[in-house]
């Protein structure tokens, strides 16, 4: 209950000036334009580790990041960062993720972990698989401790694979990679998931610029359109 | 900002070079890469594009690279690159285009490091370094260092090879100054009954070496004036290693570098000398005990004794790494001695006159390449005495062949199934009948004929009237060579046996999950070997020999043949390790068939690389007999 309403709207974090100052050079920046080409702009692909499933009440607790450049990713561009916990999530769930709770204990305060992430995301769109999670999670933590509404270009990979490939929808993430015999040795690690969605987000690239996808927007109404299929069906 | 995940790092471990590169370069790699994906089809690299700007590490998929020649098809595949492999070594380090063009065969994905970070990073990483400028010689290298560990761990009594050779040096070595004339060293080598000597300068750095083979090679033969200094006919290129250096890091060096001699230096100063037999002499069969055992040998129990001591000694030579070449060749000179002295028995027990009957091996004995599990395949050449004929001199011979099979059985060497023996009246034959059955397989050319020409043309004298063999092998080549329709013949069958590689994917497995390293390994080599031996009237008799000999008359490159041997030797080995853990387990029939997932990542790795080379060579007969 007390996670709860330390979320509530108006409770305003209290921040350093510096730390003000760098939450408003980010807002001031341009956003991503929707024409951009697929093959030569920054992509930021995501995934977060939480102290559980529960949008509302659990916390975050890991972000990782990597950068899919001109459609390549960048192994010197990548980001991975532990939040500091008040307390020890469950031990049923240090178990998925394996982030203990000295590890938790020992993070980055999530004030300045999440000024690194904006300052490190800039305003790259970010891709993610069931972006309702991740989006959730990290527009909470934003709030609660910045006090902004983070408000972001997303790609939905769980509906923009189905779109594409004729394997169709209502497949997990385990399932798409094997698909394309990408192997992940480290399951429920923010920043190895997040490289083999990236790996993912390369094959869906190629698969889109054959089917005359080019750009960004392209991507967004191909969501759109799944998002709908997948609604009526 | 960078983070990298251990599971990355982790992939690196697995694969060669990577595994021995130290984690500070390996992390200095990988933040400065990109991954890229290539779909099924996708044109990677291409001679096209000009100098190559990349160094690719192939993290997953498959990556196939062809040459350039318009009517490439997908069955002329060259190369095949898996997980963990990298390319395109040779264009990064030249500095030009690519020579293939390559292409991702399924999902793949590379790691990509930019041309300048490529070579900064040859300049820091010396394994890496090693790696790319002598990518299949480290393979291989890396390979052998692996079996010895993996055999010194399981015999005890390879322990002392694990001690440095200062313990091993017994006293000082003789030396001499490098203006001693000829004559004054010889005459102080034959004094001091010493088999080298070394010249040394004023303050004890060896400057060259002079050792008994080389008096025959460069004094004796060419019969140069003695008078002249010794420096002149010594090996000056001398190999050291320091006292603390390992015994079997001698005996590497001696197997690889064909040595029989290696310095120890101390302070750039000579002090000592270890040979080949102060490090033989560390096991518990020294070699010369089993020759002279064999040669004094008067039972058949004894040879049986001598039998086992061979295998023995094989294994052994195996753990010290010994190349494959000089082990099979060991192998066969035992046995050779050994079944010379089985018959020399037979015959002292029924007065048998030998001037006018020659033993002589086939297939793999005939080839000097016998492993641990052959067959015995030999035959009997005889001359016809006058007033008698050939049937008579067989019905004569039989029981004897009969006999001598029979204890050769005793000793290990199983009975041949197809009946290639000499106590099978079809294979006891005078000279004029030998040519009268190789004359009908000639003209004949059925699968039945190429079948005995690939047995019997790698046929040797082993034991006897040697003037008949030889005889019998001029007429051949003479024969053989001039018939080109033959010829054909014999390589269209040889090209129906091809490398168990498949076009996508790796290993083409047969029955069971498992590769046949005799039948599609080998073979090819083998066959392929035999074929340019005829058709260049190459009197040898082993495939190795035979592919130098004929290299230079097919103008094929030596660079190219020194690939093909490699990838047989390799092959060899694999087997005859394959051999001695099955014997160590039941004393069942040896097979030649092993599960690809069973070895070790990088003889994988080297293994399809054979396999490649083993594809080349039969593209190069396809070449000459337009197949």
């Amino acid at each position: 209950m007390k996670n709860w309403l330390s979320c509530w709207p108006g409770r305003c974090p209290k921040l350093t000036d510096e730390q003000r100052l760098r939450r408003d050079n980010w807002k001031a920046l341009p956003r991503a334009a929707l024409s951009m080409p697929l093959d030569g702009s920054r992509y930021v692909v995501v995934d977060v580790e939480t102290s559980g499933l529960n949008l509302w009440e659990d916390r975050l607790i890991s972000i990782g990041a990597v950068a899919v450049v001109n459609g390549k990713i960048d192994m010197s561009d990548s980001f991975y960062v532990v939040l500091r916990q008040a307390s020890a999530s469950s031990k049923e769930n240090i178990l998925v993720h394996g982030i203990g709770g000295s590890a938790q204990a020992a993070g980055m305060l999530p004030t300045e972990a999440l000024l690194a992430f904006l300052e490190y995301l800039g305003k790259s769109p970010l891709v993610a698989f069931h972006v309702v999670f991740d989006e959730t999670m990290i527009r909470r933590a934003m709030r609660t401790h910045l006090g902004c509404s983070f408000s972001h270009f997303w790609l939905d990979m769980a509906y923009i694979m189905p779109a594409l490939h004729p394997a169709g929808r209502s497949h997990s993430l385990d399932d798409w990679i094997a698909r394309f015999g990408i192997v992940n040795d480290a399951r429920h690690n923010a920043l190895a998931d997040a490289q083999v969605t990236a790996q993912l987000f390369q094959v869906a690239q190629h698969i889109a610029g054959q089917k005359n996808i080019t750009d960004f927007a392209g991507l967004r109404d191909l969501e759109k359109a799944q998002r709908w299929v997948s609604r009526v069906a | 900002m960078s983070a990298i995940h251990s599971s990355q790092l982790a992939f690196f471990a697995a694969h060669a070079p990577f595994d021995r590169m130290e984690t500070e370069h390996l992390s200095w790699m990988l933040e400065r890469m990109k991954l890229g994906y290539y779909a099924q089809g996708e044109v990677i690299l291409r001679p096209e594009q000009g100098v190559a700007e990349c160094f690719l590490i192939i993290k997953q998929g498959m990556v196939q690279g062809e040459t350039s020649i318009e009517d490439a098809n997908a069955a002329d595949t060259w190369l095949e690159l898996a997980e963990g492999e990298c390319f395109p070594l040779g264009a990064l380090l030249a500095h030009r285009p690519v020579a293939s063009v390559y292409r991702s065969a399924g999902d793949t994905f590379c790691y990509e490091l930019p041309l300048a970070d490529f070579h900064t990073l040859l300049d820091l990483s010396a394994p890496f370094r090693d790696f790319c400028t002598r990518r299949i010689a480290n393979l291989l290298e890396h390979s052998k260092q692996i079996i010895q560990a993996q055999y010194a761990q399981s015999s005890g009594e390879l322990q002392s090879l694990t001690s440095p050779l200062s313990a091993l040096i017994k006293r000082m070595p003789v030396t001499c100054t490098p203006e001693t004339t000829v004559r004054e060293v010889l005459s102080r080598m034959h004094d001091a009954r010493i088999g080298s000597m070394i010249a040394v300068d004023g303050i004890g750095r060896a400057l060259g070496i002079l050792t008994l083979p080389d008096v025959l090679e460069r004094i004796a033969l060419p019969q140069i004036d003695l008078e002249q200094p010794v420096i002149g006919v010594m090996t000056t290129h001398l190999t050291f290693l320091p006292p603390h250096a390992l015994a079997c890091e001698a005996a590497l060096n001696m197997a690889k570098l064909g040595f029989r001699h290696v310095l120890v230096v101390e302070n750039e100063r000579l002090i000592g000398l270890v040979s080949e037999k102060d490090l033989f002499a560390l096991q518990r069969t020294g070699l010369r005990q089993i020759g002279q055992a064999i040669r004094h040998a008067k039972t058949l129990a004894e040879l049986q004794q001598t039998a086992a001591d061979i295998r023995r000694m094989a294994h052994n030579m195996m753990a010290q790494g010994v190349a494959a070449e000089q082990l099979t060749q060991f192998i066969s000179t035992f046995n050779d001695q050994l079944t010379a002295r089985v018959i020399e028995l037979e015959y002292l027990s029924c007065n048998q006159d030998m001037t006018e009957i020659c033993w002589m091996a086939l297939g793999s004995e005939g080839r000097v390449e016998q492993t641990l599990s052959t067959d015995q395949d030999n035959a009997l050449i005889f001359a016809v005495p006058d007033g008698m004929t050939p049937d008579e001199v067989r019905a004569h011979m039989l029981p004897v062949a009969r006999r001598i099979n029979d204890a050769l059985a005793l000793c290990g060497f199983p009975l041949c199934r197809g009946k290639v023996m000499a106590s099978n009246p079809e294979w006891c034959l005078s000279l004029a009948e030998w040519k009268q059955k190789f004359s009908d397989w000639i003209r004949n050319g059925t699968p039945q004929a190429l079948l005995h020409a690939s047995i019997f043309f790698d046929f040797r004298a082993l034991h006897g009237a040697e003037h008949l063999a030889c005889e019998l092998r001029r007429w051949l080549s003479n024969v053989a060579g001039d018939n080109t329709r033959f010829l054909h013949q014999m390589a269209q069958n040889a090209m129906s046996i091809r490398p168990p590689l498949g076009v996508v994917r790796d290993f083409v497995l047969g029955r069971e999950h498992k590769l046949d390293l005799k039948l599609n390994g080998i073979t090819p080599f083998v066959d392929a070997a035999r074929i340019f031996s005829l058709a260049c009237c190459v009197s040898e008799t082993g495939t190795l020999a035979r592919l130098r000999a004929s290299a230079a008359k097919l103008n094929i490159h030596p660079s190219e043949v020194e690939a093909w041997t490699s990838a047989f030797l390799f092959i060899q080995v694999l087997r005859m390790r394959h051999h001695d853990e099955a014997q160590g387990v039941s004393c069942g029939e040896l097979d030649n068939l092993i599960d690809p997932e069973s070895l070790h990542e990088l003889d994988r790795r080297i293994l399809k690389e054979a396999f490649r080379q083993a594809r080349k060579l039969q593209a190069r007969l396809a070449l000459e007999y337009q197949l």
